[in-house]
């Protein structure tokens, strides 16, 4: 007869049983509302499935289709251009921001506050905001550059600059970023700072070779959250691109359409769940690579303070 | 006294059985209708379609109604949820051509009621009873129509000096050609010159001849002549032909008329007309010529307008004929409904000329009936006095079969194609209407042949 009694546990298995009992919500939220929707997702990519009828297996065909779809690849090229462009920008303006917010300056916590409030902002009505602010007949940005002398471009209506738009838009929230820098920079000992002036090194010698190292686990986190996050980039593109002209997904002209952006206009527009689930999986095996190389980059160029390099 | 218990329990049971029959056998079988993939969904609309709802519910016995008005930017995903959980409803509409081409799979075909009633059609318009019609599908009983026209602003046409387009459907002299004349002497820039002279500034442009920027590309080209006039494939849809002669001709003609003659708004002079508050083309009084569909009427505003609008005919095409594209709108059964028998029955009340007009009032659609023309007619000449209603009847005459919105296999990535050669004649990325078309005509037929690979 199985007997359940508890009071012949040991304390470290009660302290086990207690800790699961605690847990076991997430425990749960994770199975149900994680786990088993990714196993279905990837069972869904080997499959034929437009939603409203039973899904019909076809193996590896959507992933041959997908990288046989020039819209994969243009998709692909949009998301990477974004990311060469909007990361390096906002982990450099988001140090540089933190590092001005980081003196000793009149009304330095207003300052802060106000860099880092448009990062709470977020989503339709910010962009909606944007695209006003981007329109090239009445928008504020062009009206600003014509009053130097500048034609401004077509934004969001141009082919060529609605990437670049939606990168500005980005930018706007970097406040997020700053203030996580701010905190590291807050966090680097002084004393290293005087030592290195009694040594005779200049500010830029003292960022380069002080301020970097030392927040290079910061930037390391922001690096890879902000690669994370770019891959997954949907609200903004999908908003400014229904805003505009034909209201085409990604437009114009599938400048601005994004992987996940093609992934939704799979899966939603054109009824393609297995397709639009393969999509994702490949999306989820590549980020993981990238995370993983940046991880394994790390010892070279991220500095823990007091690890000891090269000695034993 | 054991026997006398037994027998007493006997007859409550034998009762009770057959009150709950009779019960289970009087109640009503509730008709679920699903609105909101196309019109109906705005507040002004919820009463009288509750209304409609009460009539239908009072006079009948065996069927009740029930509307379920779906926000329209969730109905796509809500209906198919419902759908693939089972709980399809039974009704669902007012449709487009191209919802039921999105979902085309799931309905229910009706065919075999129209044949078992013996149902009359003759009283629809013939060729509205084509646009929903599919070799192996009739998805559904006409219910409204929305023909289109050139709506032109008067009061421009007069400050200019042009003539109007004409009204007679007979004037073969209004062609594309005569369009293009006299949309270029409209255009004008910010000194006045039209797109004619020498001296037009196409940098500074303040007001624009034509417009058509509310037009999918397959309706931008349906009119032009094409024998699939609005369908981008042959017949049986196995080969490709969305770069055909006529197609490529009307795309040029689009393509001229934005980045060389410059009488058609590009995506600048869009992003102007948009950025300065005004709703539609027509009705901030840029634009002198405006392709659109009676359900424009309710958009225009038309009683602030402070300029005259009238109506004329779409132009002839370069092959002689006139094609004015046409919207349509119908209810559909599910596949799936539990009650396609009842669902027919409110189909066929929804349509039936005693409560057509009140329906299509409901909904902004012309009836389908021919019998209710007239009294349709006189509604809408008093919500909207003064127009040529002989052009809005006379262009049902002229609806585009197969329609511009019609399946075709893989629809919407065969929508989305064809869509992005029209963005990339407008944006000016590429102004070449035989390479954009040559180059979606080969994805199309990529499409076409996978999905028939498939099949």
């Amino acid at each position: 007869m199985l007997r359940f009694d508890i009071k012949n546990w040991s304390m470290e298995k009660r302290e086990s049983a207690a800790a699961y009992m605690f847990i076991s919500p997430w425990i749960i939220g994770f199975l149900f509302l994680t786990l088993m929707p990714m196993a279905t997702s990837l069972y869904l990519s080997f499959t034929d499935y437009n939603i409203l009828d039973a899904p019909v297996w076809v193996g590896f065909k959507n992933f041959e289709d997908l990288f046989q779809d020039p819209q994969f690849w243009g998709s692909l090229k949009v998301t990477f251009s974004f990311a060469v462009m909007s990361l390096p920008a906002s982990l450099i303006l988001g140090l540089s921001l933190a590092v001005l917010l980081n003196q000793d300056i009149p009304f330095v916590k207003l300052w802060r506050t106000l860099y880092f409030l448009p990062s709470v902002l977020s989503g339709v009505a910010v962009t909606l905001l944007w695209v006003l602010l981007f329109n090239p007949q009445v928008g504020a940005i062009n009206a600003v550059l014509a009053i130097f002398g500048i034609k401004g471009p077509g934004w969001l209506h141009d082919p060529n600059w609605a990437l670049p738009s939606l990168v500005i838009m980005s930018l706007w929230g970097v406040g997020q970023t700053m203030i996580i820098y701010l905190a590291g920079l807050q966090g680097i000992p002084t004393d290293l700072y005087d030592a290195a002036k009694v040594d005779g090194a200049g500010m830029w010698r003292r960022f380069r070779s002080i301020t970097i190292p030392m927040m290079s686990p910061v930037i390391f986190y922001n690096l890879v959250l902000g690669i994370i996050s770019t891959f997954q980039y949907f609200t903004q593109a999908f908003v400014a691109s229904q805003s505009v002209g034909s209201q085409e997904v990604g437009g114009p002209v599938r400048s601005t359409l994004f992987y996940n952006l093609y992934l939704y206009q799979s899966g939603f527009r054109f009824f393609e769940m297995g397709y639009a689930s393969a999509m994702a999986w490949i999306l989820f095996i590549f980020v993981l690579i990238l995370t993983i190389l940046i991880f394994k980059s790390s010892p070279m160029w991220v500095h823990y303070e007091g690890e000891l390099r090269g000695r034993s | 006294m054991f026997k006398k218990k037994h027998v007493l329990l006997v007859i409550l049971i034998i009762a009770t059985l057959a009150v709950s029959s009779l019960t289970f056998a009087q109640e009503p079988v509730t008709v679920t209708i699903f609105v909101g993939l196309g019109t109906g969904t705005s507040p002004e609309q919820i009463p009288p379609q509750e209304a409609l709802q009460e009539r239908f519910n009072s006079t009948h016995d065996d069927i009740q109604i029930e509307f379920l008005i779906v926000p329209n930017e969730s109905a796509h995903d809500q209906l198919t949820t419902m759908i693939a959980g089972d709980n399809a409803p039974d009704l669902v509409g007012p449709n487009g051509v191209s919802t039921i081409a999105k979902f085309l799979d799931n309905w229910a075909d009706i065919t075999p009621f129209i044949e078992a009633d013996q149902f009359d059609t003759s009283d629809f318009y013939p060729l509205a009873l084509e646009l929903n019609a599919y070799p192996d599908l009739n998805t559904g009983l006409p219910l409204g129509l929305f023909p289109s026209y050139i709506y032109y602003n008067v009061d421009l046409f007069d400050a200019s000096g042009v003539d109007y387009p004409p009204s007679d459907f007979d004037d073969t002299s209004w062609t594309y050609d005569a369009v293009r004349e006299r949309a270029m002497l409209l255009t004008l820039d910010s000194n006045g010159n039209n797109a004619s002279s020498p001296d037009f500034n196409a940098d500074d442009i303040v007001q624009w001849g034509y417009d058509d920027s509310w037009a999918s590309t397959r309706e931008l080209l349906a009119p032009w002549g094409f024998e699939g006039v609005g369908r981008p494939t042959n017949e049986d849809y196995t080969v490709a032909m969305a770069n055909n002669e006529a197609w490529v001709q009307g795309l040029q003609w689009y393509s001229d008329g934005i980045h060389v003659d410059h009488f058609i708004p590009g995506v600048d002079g869009q992003a102007a007309m948009a950025s300065a508050g005004i709703g539609t083309p027509l009705d901030g009084g840029l634009v002198g010529m405006f392709h659109s569909h009676t359900w424009y009427l309710t958009e225009l505003g038309f009683d602030g307008l402070l300029f005259e609008v009238q109506i004329a005919p779409v132009p002839f095409n370069p092959a002689g004929g006139r094609v004015a594209p046409i919207h349509a709108d119908n209810f559909t059964i599910p596949e799936n409904s539990k009650h396609k028998e009842e669902a027919w029955e409110v189909m066929k009340w929804l349509t039936a000329p005693e409560q057509i007009v009140d329906v299509c009032l409901i909904y902004g659609c012309i009836p389908s009936r021919q019998s209710v023309s007239d009294e349709f007619r006189a509604a809408l000449e008093e919500n909207f006095p003064g127009l040529d209603y002989d052009v809005i009847f006379e262009s049902i005459n002229y609806l585009d079969a197969p329609n511009h919105e019609s399946w075709v296999p893989q629809w919407g990535r065969a929508e989305d194609t064809i869509n992005f050669a029209g963005n990339l004649i407008v944006t000016g990325e590429n102004t070449d209407a035989q390479a954009v078309l040559d180059e979606a005509n080969e994805t199309i037929q990529g499409l076409l042949d996978e999905y028939w690979a498939n099949q």
